[in-house]
């Protein structure tokens, strides 16, 4: 444990480390724009630098810790170079700050002012570079705001090794782009790039001058996109700024999904199918209970399920595994005993998905198999003869292979042809308008809150459950 | 003139480059002596006494660099000579591979066995055809000899020769950077740590030489660190191949002893400035060193300063005066505020204007820059700019302040030494002309135009 000296304070540092790490470990800041704690060392930004009394000044990021070392992080030698390395980023740098997406939370922004804070002392007209040129149907670039950092380059190369990025040509008329065969379109993990960027270079078409990131709001989720249960947070309009003027849908409206930095489960990263939940939570929702096809208020739907489970002598139940922890286990304590119940998988792989790799995509396309299972078993769905009720929670079973004449209480999110052929629906609340918790494949617990308010005309399933098993009379 | 010949001794004929005239001339003697006769340490012990220097610009003690590898120690050690020579200048490295590529084969073998190397590479830059051709016909010539392969000589000692062709990038002549074009990458020089010789190509601990450092090994192995050092200076020992080119009589490439008298060298040796002019000044070792003017060059003939008629600026980084003759060796160009560099000597002609050459320079480096650290990524291109307008006429008056800055913020902040030895390059021009860049923005023109005819110069 080499023991050095910031800014005069001891700090025991790692072996191996650096001193931007043990800096950043013991509260010194450092300022970085290449750094990056899950990619290698490029060292090529030059902003990092330190004084190490009696050297010269050199990067913190490639620079080895030494027993006995006395760095300091603020000197004035080190306040002009980092002022001089700011003159020198923003030489060619467009300032577009007021139409890019990432103010607001831009490395640039806030080093400009903590670092430089003047105008320019060009008189140069700045260098011209693609802008909005397309790396894949999901990333743009504008070179002009590319700081040339390389991060995005190393990502490909180094963690989702589709090595699909590089730079083109030299000095300053360096480009970003990525290789012409289209690995960069296939490469499942792309969008990562777009937070890493430590600009607003990088950039998604789908948030393109929708949202200012200080209007929105972000609430910690667990991506059920498989069953490693990346943890995510989930962008939306915050409600104090809501808007009342534009379209109201805007304020219950994903704007973007990020990771939620996460070392036992995804570390700093997701893939692309977790940044595009809101192709999964927006799809047409289920709100209207029925009654075989017919509208009818959620309390008469309740009771009409009710009595078919008291009638019941040999009730089956397929159970979700997108169910929370907490509802699998409601379902228990109400139904477990009387219900012989199986775990369905509500997705499989769709056709041209990744299956599975050996960074994060699991094969099993649902968040909750693990929990469903330990409470549920791993059996089949098997139906026996006499089976006399079956109750189908969530979405993605064939109504056509189960029992014929055998009435269906269904339990659906989404507005899907099926809900209309059940003797009772009930429509449920999605993962954005509640919390709960997913187990994943490791047997990692995680948290979800809910972003949006769940409509009146909905229920939650964990309150249903309860609801069902007690015996009829008034609605939950 | 201009003292012993180690390296270019012989008459170079149609036929001097093969082996069989090499090893006329005793070629491979050497290799079979290092290799029967010497234990590895004792080779490398051999080149330390030498005091032979790097001759690839930053002059650094080979034996320093070769004691860093273990050759026993089990692991795998590579040898890259540098035969990029891209240092504008510079042409020193490509006479020894078209006229004596078998010398330079040779030395990797001898360094190769030093430093327990089984595969060594050349890299050799991309626009050298002829050079390329000899040293690949010497390399297939080696091997039919038996000079490369398994056990050569029958000592034990196995090597083999890859010859990696460059595409035309000066960074890739940086150490760090020729590794990484050999391993197939774009060409980006490295942060240290690690030092090459700790992790270099394909992380393996690998020296890398300069051609004409190398060039020198067979002469010491054969003759002994002693003899070597009876030429030079003390400080400075051996000889040194220099390439003259610019407004001067006979261009070319001259191997001079440490301790030549670089004014003699010019005038005497090379005929002087081309059509009789007055000398302005020197760019003695490629154009990253800091030009040198004809008074510091003679302060002896020229007193300091003595020719500065209308020049008389005091220079910002003036070196120490010194009114000895300016001579080979590193401390002398050291006490002048320069160095002896990669050896390409570029002789500027009285009438030449210096905010051009800087515009040339800055051109070169603007273009080479490889873009991947920031100051020397935007400062290239900005001192470019800068310059451009100046030629244009649209100079402004804090130009010459801001290209100091823009030198000065490039010093010592990069990953390699390009951005600093433009800087250095700019300063050194600044410090010694810039009155011509004050008399240039104030005017709008050169303080030359329409004044002297410059013959010859291109
Ligand atoms: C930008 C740059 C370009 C260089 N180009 C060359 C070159 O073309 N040839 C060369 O021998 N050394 C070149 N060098 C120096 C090498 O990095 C290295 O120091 C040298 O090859 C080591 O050999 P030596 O110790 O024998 O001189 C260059 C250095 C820099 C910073
Ligand atoms: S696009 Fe962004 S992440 Fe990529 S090199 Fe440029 S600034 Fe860095
Ligand atoms: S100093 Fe220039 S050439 Fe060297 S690494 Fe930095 S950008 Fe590349
Ligand atoms: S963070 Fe150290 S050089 Fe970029």
């Amino acid at each position: 444990m080499p023991r050095i000296f910031i800014n005069g304070h001891p700090v025991e540092a790692e072996k191996g480390q650096t001193v931007l790490q043990a800096a950043l470990a013991h509260g010194f800041f450092i300022p970085y724009f290449c750094w990056h704690p899950a990619l290698s060392v490029s060292g090529n930004c030059r902003i990092c630098a330190v004084e190490v009394e009696g050297e010269d000044l050199d990067i913190a990021c490639n620079m080895p810790v030494r027993e006995g070392m006395r760095v300091l992080t603020d000197s004035e030698a080190v306040q002009a170079w980092r002022k001089r390395m700011m003159q020198f980023i923003t030489l060619n740098h467009p300032v577009d700050c007021g139409i890019c997406d990432k103010a607001g939370e831009c490395t640039l922004q806030d080093y400009h002012y903590e670092y430089n804070g003047e105008p320019s002392v060009s008189r140069e007209p700045k260098v011209h570079a693609t802008k909005f040129f397309r790396l894949s149907a999901r990333v743009l670039i504008d070179n002009e705001r590319c700081i040339l950092c390389s991060r995005c380059v190393r990502f490909t190369h180094e963690v989702s090794r589709s090595r699909a990025l590089g730079i083109q040509n030299r000095a300053d008329s360096s480009l970003v782009r990525a290789s012409e065969d289209g690995r960069f379109e296939d490469d499942p993990y792309s969008d990562n790039v777009i937070d890493l960027c430590p600009v607003g270079a990088l950039f998604s078409p789908s948030l393109l001058y929708r949202h200012r990131v200080w209007y929105l709001q972000a609430t910690p989720s667990v991506c059920p996109g498989c069953a490693r249960g990346c943890t995510v947070r989930i962008w939306h309009r915050r409600p104090d700024w809501a808007l009342h003027a534009l379209d109201g849908r805007q304020n219950e409206a994903i704007a973007r999904v990020t990771p939620r930095e996460n070392p036992a489960v995804n570390g700093p990263w997701i893939c692309n199918k977790g940044r595009d939940l809101a192709r999964i939570f927006e799809r047409p929702r289920a709100t209207q209970a029925m009654l075989k096809g017919e509208p009818v208020a959620l309390g008469t739907a309740v009771d009409a399920a009710r009595r078919l489970l008291e009638g019941a002598r040999r009730p089956v139940a397929l159970v979700s595994n997108w169910g929370s922890n907490e509802e699998l286990e409601a379902f228990q304590r109400a139904l477990g005993g009387r219900v012989r119940a199986f775990v369905k998988e509500d997705f499989s792989p769709a056709p041209g998905e990744p299956v599975e790799d050996d960074l994060l995509i699991r094969a099993d396309k649902n968040p909750n198999t693990a929990a469903a299972r330990a409470l549920f078993g791993d059996a089949p769905p098997a139906f026996e003869d006499g089976t006399d009720l079956l109750l189908v929670w969530g979405e993605g079973l064939d109504f056509s292979r189960l029992p014929t004449r055998v009435p269906i209480i269904c339990l659906n999110a989404y507005l899907q042809p099926e809900n209309g052929h059940a003797d009772v629906f009930l429509p449920v609340s999605v993962q954005t308008e509640r919390a709960g918790h997913y187990t994943n494949f490791q047997g990692v617990v995680s948290a979800f809150e809910p972003c949006f308010a769940k409509r009146d005309s909905v229920a939650h399933a964990e309150s249903l459950f309860a609801a069902l098993a007690s015996p009829p009379g008034p609605s939950p | 003139m201009s003292g012993g010949k180690l390296i270019t001794g012989f008459a170079v004929t149609a036929t001097s480059h093969t082996l069989g005239e090499y090893r006329a001339r005793g070629g491979y003697q050497a290799l079979e002596r290092a290799l029967l006769g010497m234990k590895p340490e004792e080779v490398t012990g051999e080149i330390t006494a030498s005091g032979l220097q790097g001759r690839g610009g930053a002059a650094f003690p080979v034996g320093r660099k070769w004691s860093v590898i273990r050759p026993d120690d089990g692991e795998t050690h590579y040898l890259c000579a540098n035969a990029d020579e891209g240092e504008p200048g510079t042409f020193k490295d490509r006479w020894v591979l078209e006229n004596a590529p078998h010398l330079l084969l040779e030395a990797m073998l001898i360094a190769s066995y030093a430093l327990g190397v089984r595969h060594s590479f050349v890299y050799i830059r991309g626009e050298f055809d002829l050079a390329y051709r000899r040293l690949a016909g010497a390399v297939e010539e080696a091997y039919g000899a038996g000079l490369f392969g398994k056990d050569i000589f029958g000592s034990g000692f196995s090597c083999d020769v890859f010859v990696v062709r460059g595409a035309g990038s000066y960074v890739c002549g940086e150490a760090s950077a020729l590794i990484t074009s050999i391993e197939g990458k774009k060409g980006y020089p490295r942060n240290r740590p690690p030092r090459l010789t700790v992790r270099g190509l394909y992380q393996k601990p690998t020296v890398i030489n300069n051609v004409e450092t190398l060039a020198n090994i067979p002469w010491i192995i054969a003759h002994g660190a002693q003899a070597y050092r009876t030429f030079g200076t003390t400080k400075s020992p051996g000889t040194r191949l220099v390439s003259v080119s610019g407004h001067v009589t006979r261009p070319g490439v001259y191997e001079v002893e440490h301790g030549y008298p670089v004014g003699r060298f010019i005038h005497e040796d090379c005929g002087g400035v081309l059509g009789g002019r007055a000398l302005k000044a020197v760019i003695p070792g490629g154009i990253s060193t800091k030009v040198l003017t004809a008074s510091e060059i003679e302060p002896h003939r020229l007193g300091h300063f003595g020719d500065c008629e209308d020049r008389r600026v005091l220079p910002q980084s003036a070196g120490i005066p010194h009114l000895e003759p300016l001579v080979f060796e590193g401390e002398s160009l050291q006490a002048a505020g320069s160095s002896l560099g990669s050896g390409g000597m570029i002789v500027i002609a009285e009438g030449t204007c210096m905010v051009r050459v800087l515009q040339v320079m800055l051109r070169f480096y603007h273009h080479e820059s490889c873009g991947q650290c920031t100051p020397c990524r935007e400062g290239m291109g900005w001192l470019h700019r800068i310059v451009d307008r100046i030629v244009s006429g649209r100079g402004r008056p804090e130009d010459v302040d801001r290209l100091y800055e823009i030198s000065r913020a490039n010093d010592g902040t990069t990953i390699c030494g390009l951005g600093d030895a433009a800087g250095y390059a700019t300063v050194g021009i600044l410090d010694k002309f810039r009155c011509e860049f004050e008399y240039f923005i104030a005017h709008g023109r050169s303080r030359y135009d329409g004044c002297l005819e410059c013959l010859g110069s291109s």
